[in-house]
């Protein structure tokens, strides 16, 4: 018996893949309070830290850099990982808990396909996000990055493994009133010690923090940004496993229907 | 069986499935079983669907009849048994895309995106399919063409339960699966559900559907089974289920005050003043009656002739006397 797959033409699955993003970003823009709430958050942080800090120097606090410099990267990094991370852990488990996985499920549309409209649909959110922050930063005086293609790199890079990561955890919760609250217990702590909201001056916990997802991302954001080199290799190595670690729980955890009571 | 002519590659992902399967049944199930840990919620079913048919699955909450139906739409494993829909085992997962594009579903709950129109939630799931019916066509026949403007969360119950309907057929299906389509509807909207299906019916799709509502098996089925502590206890036409046929004709009346059933021509029960009679010769029993009553001068109050109803037979074929444990359900 022939499986179907094999004899479909790929112009279909893209066409798919396109009608399917273009639904996920309709379902987003129609409601408005998740729309604003998304971007208002890191544009009220980077708004704070900018009318705090601007016009400083470089300090040894924030090795070298200017608080700006430092947060501007820090912060865009947080929207990455608020908007694909959590609202995707979050979101994921509101729609299993609601029946809609199930009703995707009933129909013949591809889980990879639903799948990548959502990851596009994060990755298009991180751009407007980091264009924002980047934006505001530049009204309190911080010089725009001139390494366009190291951001756009570690910005994609970063997005599906959080994104990965969102879907893992999603997996792993067991109910969407639980999923808030999980998803902020494990995100707090690691962005304390990863120096999201101030510079770490341990080697120990760097090290620590550096073999987890976070610091590795704020340190491929903050070279680019800030310092205006590369990612470094081994900032995307450690992200890109931990998105695979994230992807390997998704696709052997994920569940469509909602847990029987 | 129907099938798609729209493309060419459509073809052959229709054409693969039922390849070396016999065509006249749409779905075959053979000595099915599943547990819930220790609740047996499906104890060896087997029945058979056949192409263009309408078969129902009646039976009380908790019989095991979502269980069944979860099975055949693949969301549910299986303990035991051989399961067939349209050729193919809907467990085998490498056969589900190509399965889903030929059956469309009606789910027991509601559940669409919330923000998005009645128009746009169906034009979605329609690029989901290969080849779909048209939007505007499925929106008129499941009757929301007032509504398609309409946000989904605006609807009224009633509403989203004709476009979960919608999202069932939008596909085009073969075989139509409908997880009680009525529950909470209003009686107008549950006639035209029923005309609904009718037409699709007429249109070649399968339907096969679980209701809980003796009138609808009744009205739409062209075959019932009737389920009850996940087994199968009577099987056949709305009309002969359960020997509906054969059984006796059933006289009720009242007498006025001062007579009673004793002094009747023929065997009778009372209760609560209302006589029984059991005949399999009405005609002549009702000539008895109505002549022994003109004789004594008397009269036969709120007199009825009947069959058992279907709801007679499935209270008989599902009665047990003791409550039966409820299976879990996949929802929440």
């Amino acid at each position: 018996m022939s499986i179907t797959t094999a004899h479909r033409a790929p112009r279909r699955d893209a066409g798919l893949l396109w009608h399917q993003i273009r639904y996920e970003q309709l379902s987003f823009w129609r409601n408005p309070q998740s729309a604003f709430f998304t971007f208002i958050f890191p544009v009220v942080l980077i708004t704070i830290f900018g009318a705090l800090f601007h016009g400083g120097g470089g300090s040894p606090y924030f090795y070298g850099l200017s608080a700006l410099q430092y947060y501007v990267p820090t912060i865009a990094a947080l929207s990455v990982l608020g908007s694909c991370y959590s609202q995707l852990a979050i979101v994921l488990s509101m729609r299993r808990q609601d029946g809609i996985l199930k009703r995707v499920r009933a129909t013949p549309l591809p889980a990879w396909a639903y799948f990548f409209g959502l990851l596009a649909h994060c990755i298009m959110i991180s751009v407007i996000d980091v264009a924002l922050i980047t934006g505001i930063g530049a009204l309190f005086g911080m010089p725009l990055p001139t390494h366009w293609p190291a951001i756009a790199l570690a910005l994609v890079l970063g997005a599906a493994s959080f994104c990965a990561l969102g879907v893992a955890v999603a997996s792993l919760i067991r109910n969407a009133e639980a999923a808030p609250a999980v998803v902020q217990l494990v995100l707090f702590p690691l962005l304390f010690i990863s120096g999201t909201y101030m510079p770490i001056h341990s080697a120990a916990l760097n090290r620590m923090s550096g073999a987890l997802p976070v610091r590795p991302f704020n340190q491929a954001l903050l070279g680019p940004f800030a310092q205006h080199t590369g990612s470094g290799w081994h900032n995307l190595a450690v992200l890109a496993a931990w998105g695979a670690a994230g992807a390997f729980i998704a696709i052997r955890r994920f569940r469509w229907n909602p847990r029987p009571q | 069986m129907r099938t798609h002519v729209t493309a060419a590659a459509d073809m052959t992902a229709h054409t693969a499935i039922p390849a070396g399967t016999p065509c006249a049944s749409a779905v075959v199930v053979a000595g099915l079983r599943k547990s819930y840990g220790a609740v047996q919620a499906v104890r060896g079913v087997s029945f058979t669907v056949s192409r263009g048919e309408i078969f129902a699955l009646l039976g009380p909450n908790g019989a095991g009849k979502t269980t069944i139906l979860e099975i055949l739409e693949g969301f549910r494993t299986r303990d035991a048994g051989r399961v067939d829909v349209l050729g193919a085992d809907p467990s085998d997962r490498s056969e589900g895309r190509a399965l889903r594009e030929r059956i469309g579903l009606v789910l027991q709950d509601i559940a669409v995106e919330p923000y998005l129109t009645v128009r746009e939630t169906i034009a979605r799931n329609a690029g989901y399919y290969p080849a779909p019916r048209a939007v505007g066509e499925v929106i008129d026949l499941v009757g929301l063409a007032g509504q398609q403007r309409k946000k989904v969360r605006n609807l009224s119950g009633g509403q989203k339960r004709r476009l979960d309907l919608a999202l069932g057929l939008i596909g085009d299906p073969d075989l139509l699966f409908l997880d009680e389509p009525t529950t909470g509807f209003d009686p107008n909207a549950r006639r035209d559900a029923w005309e609904v299906v009718r037409n699709l019916r007429g249109a070649g799709t399968t339907i096969m559907l679980t209701t809980h509502y003796m009138d609808e098996a009744q009205a739409l089925a062209d075959r019932v089974a009737v389920i009850s502590d996940g087994q199968i206890v009577a099987e056949g036409t709305p009309a002969t289920i359960g020997g509906r046929d054969t059984a006796r004709t059933r006289i009720h009346f009242t007498l006025p005050p001062g007579w009673t059933a004793a002094g009747l021509p023929v065997e009778a029960t009372q209760a609560d003043g209302l006589v029984t009679v059991q005949t399999a010769e009405p005609t002549g029993t009702l000539h008895q009656l109505t002549g022994w009553a003109l004789q004594h001068r008397t009269v036969l109050g709120q007199l009825t002739v009947d069959q058992p109803s279907l709801e007679d037979i499935y209270l008989r074929l599902t009665s047990h006397g003791t409550p039966e444990p409820r299976p879990q359900r996949s929802t929440r």
